[in-house]
């Protein structure tokens, strides 16, 4: 089938550029009728910037997209719906506060005015039985639902559209084994009525397995388009990294000087984390290896105080540690670095001095009035720490590259004497190779300053580079944890599908 | 991680508070000794016009997530030009009100959702300018509306209990219910309340449902002022906040969050119904005022707390605690 | 882009131009300093929101040139004479906007009921009085914020519902009757010490001491952190909630002060005292260009937007113009320079 019958869906040397830094540059590739085309790449490679321009999210520098022969401009969401093209995103997007059946018509450009109540809820049935969902009412609201079964709403509206192309940005993460095979059944069933189906996903046996051709992707340039069968996962892998995996060589023993450790015990959090415990000593950087639903962010996050549902113990320096509330956390000694340095990290409006001692003011100040030479003085050996010249200190850290907002990010967390343990979710998420390489510095120099440093990834290399201890994740649950001795194909095999398919 | 909530709270809210509306009027007698006649509801319903179309307004914008301040601006220039307008030819005032409403709206909602503006600042600014407007049209005084037969016939009983303004408000709400559960514009204005970012992505027109919403609002709040005024025979250049106060309080009453959303035109009528059962009963007994306003706290207070995320997150760090603990005690 | 932007910060405080100053209480850094001096108006490419009070302000002054007794000095106090009120409360409102608490709609009550208890409060002395009434004013208006900051409840809701509350309690107890001060010592806080109302030097006061608070303080540099990112602040583990009561406190005793000077001047107490307060209080911080969404303002800027609403208000009384008119221009002017915040800090985010 890879020989494309008919080519229903081409991009002919799609470009765009970020601020100057190019995130894809000249892809090509094409999707025939009926055609599950899968699209694999490292973070960073250029999957979603494709599938936000093939989707109407984005518009492309230079190339075009080619529908039916036809090449088409794509505006907006509404544009490419109406000219039969479905997404699943990345990120989740049904409304909890509609119900089912609304959600599954939502944005739909065939669904009637005016509803029809009774065939629209036959098929909604219908739509849910194929999914596996019968137990579900279509009446029900969704904010009822789970995260994976409202997952499997949104891909299920996808699905049903009729489309011409239906995109699916890592539908899968956050799934059971059984929900995505009846995910896959579906998509096999659309994809026999002609439909093209291209299939984001990081997990690389579920990609030989419905795919029918994979294009690989790595720094924003296609690698090879493949028909799957020729293909193993470790090929998959190699074509991703581009050079043979790197190797966890010279970890780090425990230094015998770390006097003090974080010891967590049995960590739930309902629905996100099934069990997780770890003590972690002083000055060596642990490290979380799991794709997004995992757990492993979740950890970090019940950690920081952002998951008041969290139970289990977490002692830190031998006092229990209030992990429940983000400033309990924060009074024990915890200093958190979100994934999400935009909304839940820095102050985009506020001068880059203010965000760098945003979260040691009252150490800056006496008796609540806050010293302006020393707020300057920790805001410029902060800057020199974060490789960030004296002279910009007064502008808005939003002019800031994200790299240097995210040296920014860090830095705000070091140099204080009441910090013991730095968790950082993600700590170089959409960060350019300088600014991950400064990042990678500064958490090092924290763990030989005596932290403990606790983060989590998805990247390979920076586990590896930085990870004195790995522990690998998936499903809301710990799959092991390596002391050294271990490799990139060992991690990518830990967190895409578990150790019992090797 | 998932709260299964056992209730709806956009239906459970209303229905409640009509509820507890209803027996109080039925008590009413007791308080007052007067047995209960057509005339105590044909009243309530006349009070429910005065509220009723401002609220529906209101809830419409808050269901989508924004919240329109002006509606009361909109309501007394709309009062004020159906006066100005309509002495001698009625319909046309009221179709002058609610087109001036209907065009305040319209500028207002593609402000907010071209430049994704809060729709609290720029309704308040319009608010403001909308009462001086009407002030400078009346020279700051009460207009009198001199058309005594349209006064009467707005007022005549019509089946009993209702009015041709009560009926019209009532209508508006059916036409809004019907708009809401079934149609597709229904669903999308919910969706936009709910969660904006993902009715993007699912293709949802967000810009122009928001305008759509904001020309509503206005219109409904213009209609609104014409008919009271006609049915009071006057235009009051500044009815003050209290309006908005009482459609605020009709629109949470009736399980609409501000949040966005949430919120169905059944329950924005329970809502407006139950203020207005308030206020007839306000009317008829003796009650203190005092004990109204305490009572309108106490609602309110109810839903600050139902809606309170951080109370929530409080809740579940509780029982996190409570549980954590009686693991470690069976460990033990 | 937001490099220029940036530029333009910068001259423009060289330009010296109070109201054009942006709200930012950046910590003075060794480089802004640094690049001041380069030409003092050179690359100033002043955007809608300098431009627009530029305008204003030339408007203002044209037209009160043309305005006999407009730029006399009995009209400049009467001027400020008639910003105090408003001006005293809108600075505590200004504080509440920044940490992002939004706005309370719960002010005219809350200066209502400080009114009576001032009054009430009269027989023990005037000094005592003030502060029995500063205290429950902050008492009504902090437990507001607690329930804000601890639980998160949206603000517009919870403050109809405090205004119910408060206005319910007072009649209760009051049984709806104006109150009469039995002495009249409070008579002194109509002085006029240089011609001026005693309101306007606190009003000074207090912009004062709350523009060092927000900018010199732990809490007040936290509020503006809040305010512009509460859930960043929250997962920076700053002490959210405290932060919020801290607000709105303040927010409390400023209310608590108009209302006593209020009652001074009305040397009555009565459900219609408070007026119209909670919009003129937020409209004059919107004028100062106060963000509504938090993180951006000062309480410099909220006395500038006071004082512009009230010579506005005054050049049209001067020449003629209705009541009815002033509030259109109001109303007119708060859209405009909400419309022009906006959009600058929407381009400077880009």
């Amino acid at each position: 089938m890879s020989e494309a019958p008919a080519a229903a869906v081409s991009i002919e040397r799609l470009t765009r550029t970020f601020g100057g830094v190019p995130a894809v540059k000249e892809v090509s590739f094409t999707v025939g009728a009926g055609e599950i085309h899968g699209l694999c790449g490292h973070n960073g490679a250029g999957k979603s910037t494709v599938v936000k321009m093939l989707s109407g999210q984005l518009t492309p520098d230079s190339g075009r997209i080619v529908i039916d022969g036809q090449a088409v401009q794509l505006g907006s969401r509404q544009a490419a719906q109406r000219l039969g093209i479905a997404l699943v995103d990345q990120e989740l997007s049904v409304v909890p506060a509609l119900t089912v059946l609304d959600n599954l018509l939502l944005g739909d450009v065939r669904a009637p005015l005016v509803n029809r109540r009774r065939a629209a809820t036959a098929r909604c049935r219908q739509v849910l039985r194929d999914m596996g969902l019968d137990r579900l009412h279509p009446q029900q609201p969704l904010s009822d639902l789970s995260i994976g079964e409202r997952q499997l709403v949104e891909i299920a509206r996808a699905l049903s559209q009729n489309a011409r192309l239906v995109i699916l940005d890592e539908p899968t993460a956050t799934l059971s084994d059984v929900e995505t095979e009846h995910v896959f059944a579906a998509i096999r069933r659309v994809a026999a009525q002609g439909c093209s189906v291209i299939f984001v996903s990081h997990r690389l046996s579920e990609v030989l397995q419905l795919c029918d051709t994979v294009t690989v992707l790595r720094d924003g340039r296609k690698i090879a388009t493949t028909p799957s069968r020729e293909l193993t996962v470790a090929d998959l892998i190699v074509a991703m990294l581009g050079e043979a995996p790197h190797r966890l060589t010279a970890a780090r023993s425990p230094d015998p000087r770390a006097d003090h450790e974080l010891r967590v015990e049995h960590l739930r959090v309902p629905g996100r984390l099934a069990d997780f415990s770890l003590t972690a000593q002083a000055g060596r950087v642990y490290a979380l290896a799991g794709q997004l639903g995992s757990g492993a962010s979740d950890v970090l996050r019940a950690l920081a105080g952002l998951h008041p549902q969290a139970t289990g113990t977490v002692r830190l320096r031998d006092h229990a540690v209030p992990f429940r509330s983000p400033a309990g956390a924060a009074r024990a000694g915890v200093a958190f670095v979100s994934n999400d340095r935009k909304s839940e990290g820095l102050f985009l409006d506020k001068p880059i001095a203010a965000n760098l001692i945003a979260t040691r003011l009252p150490s800056l100040a006496r008796a609540g009035m806050l010293s302006s030479r020393r707020a300057r003085q920790a805001a410029s050996s902060l800057a020199e720490l974060a490789g960030i010249p004296d002279r910009r200190l007064g502008e808005p850290a939003a002019a800031l590259s994200g790299g240097n907002q995210q040296k920014v990010f860090v830095s705000r967390c070091l140099g204080r004497d009441d910090v013991y343990a730095l968790l950082l979710d993600e700590p170089t998420r959409g960060v350019d190779i300088g600014g991950r390489a400064a990042v990678h510095r500064l958490l090092r120099a924290a763990a030989d300053a005596g932290l403990i440093v606790l983060f989590s990834s998805t990247e390979l290399e920076e586990l590896l580079e930085l990870g004195d201890v790995i522990i690998t994740m998936r499903e809301a649950r710990v799959v092991a944890q390596y002391d050294g001795g271990v490799d990139g194909a060992v991690l990518m095999r830990d967190m895409t599908h578990g150790t019992h398919a090797a | 991680m998932i709260r299964r909530l056992p209730y709806r709270p956009e239906i459970l809210i209303p229905v409640v508070a009509l509820g507890v509306m209803v027996v109080a009027f039925l008590c009413t007698p007791l308080f007052n000794g007067h047995a209960l006649s057509s005339f105590d509801l044909f009243n309530t319903f006349q009070g429910l016009t005065q509220l009723g179309l401002l609220t529906l307004g209101l809830g419409l914008t808050m269901v989508a997530g924004e919240f329109d301040l002006s509606v009361v601006g909109t309501y007394a220039l709309g009062g004020m030009i159906a006066v100005r307008t309509g002495q001698s030819l009625p319909f046309l005032g009221v179709l002058a009100a609610v087109a001036a409403g209907a065009a305040i709206g319209a500028v207002q909602g593609g402000l907010i959702a071209r430049l994704r503006i809060s729709s609290l600042v720029v309704t308040l600014a319009t608010y403001i300018a909308l009462l001086g407007a009407t002030s400078a049209m009346s020279g700051g005084l009460d207009v009198t509306y001199t058309n005594s037969a349209a006064t009467l016939w707005l007022d005549r009983p019509v089946a009993v209990i209702f009015s041709v303004p009560s009926l019209i408000t009532l209508v508006a709400f059916a036409i809004a219910a019907v708009i809401f559960g079934g149609t597709r514009l229904g669903r999308e204005i919910r969706a936009v309340g709910g969660d904006r970012r993902a009715s993007r992505v699912a293709g949802v027109r967000v810009d122009r449902t928001l305008v759509g919403l904001f020309t509503a609002s206005g219109t409904l709040a213009g209609l609104g002022g014409a008919l009271f005024s006609y049915s009071y025979a006057t235009a009051n250049p500044n009815p003050g906040f209290q309006p908005l106060i009482l459609a605020t309080v009709g629109c949470l009453v009736g399980g609409v969050s501000l949040a966005g959303g949430r919120g169905l035109p059944a329950g924005l009528l329970a809502g407006a119904l139950s203020v207005a059962l308030l206020r007839q009963i306000d009317a008829v007994t003796a009650i203190p005022d005092y004990f109204t306003e305490l009572l309108y706290a106490a609602l309110l207070g109810i839903i600050v707390a139902i809606d309170a995320p951080g109370l929530r997150r409080g809740l579940d760090r509780l029982r996190a605690h409570a549980l954590t603990t009686r693991l470690r005690d069976r460990h033990q | 882009m937001t490099t220029a932007n940036n530029d333009n910060r910068s001259a423009a405080a060289a330009a010296g131009d109070a109201l054009a100053r942006p709200a930012e209480p950046g910590v003075p850094a060794p480089g802004t300093a640094g690049r001041v001096p380069r030409g003092a108006l050179a690359g100033w490419r002043p955007d809608a929101l300098d431009i627009g009070i530029v305008v204003v302000v030339l408007a203002v002054i044209v037209a009160g040139a043309l305005t006999t007794r407009f730029f006399s000095l009995a009209n400049a106090r009467a001027i400020l004479a008639s910003s105090a009120w408003v001006g005293i409360t809108a600075i505590g409102a200004t504080v509440v906007m920044i940490a992002g608490s939004a706005v309370s709609l719960a002010v005219s009550q809350t200066a209502t009921v400080a009114a009576m208890i001032f009054f009430e409060t009269q027989q023990l002395g005037l000094l005592l009085a003030i502060v029995l009434t500063l205290l429950a004013g902050v008492a009504i208006t902090a437990l507001q914020g607690a329930v804000i900051g601890y639980w998160a409840a949206n603000p517009i809701v919870l403050t109809i519902a405090a205004g119910f509350a408060i206005d319910g309690v007072a009649i209760w107890i009051s049984g709806g009757t104006t109150v009469y001060p039995k002495v009249t010592a409070f008579n002194g806080l109509n002085a006029t010490p240089l011609g001026l109302p005693l309101a306007v030097y606190v009003l000074l006061g207090l912009t004062v001491g709350a523009e060092w608070f927000l900018r010199r303080t732990t809490a007040g540099r936290q509020m503006y952190l809040l305010g512009e990112n509460p859930a960043a602040a929250r997962a920076a583990g700053l002490p959210v909630a405290r932060v919020t009561v801290s607000a709105w406190a303040f927010f409390g005793a400023c209310i608590a002060l108009t209302g006593i000077f209020l009652a001074a001047f009305n040397t009555i107490a009565n459900s219609s005292v408070g007026g119209t307060l909670s919009l003129d209080a937020i409209a004059a911080v919107l004028v100062g260009g106060t963000a509504i969404g938090g993180g951006k303002g000062s309480a410099l800027r909220t006395l500038g937007g006071a004082v512009l609403i009230s010579a506005i208000s005054d050049l049209l009384l001067l020449r003629g113009f209705s009541t009815g008119i002033q509030l259109l221009v109001k109303g007119i002017l708060v859209l405009l320079v909400v419309i022009a915040v906006h959009v600058r800090s929407a381009r400077g985010r880009r």
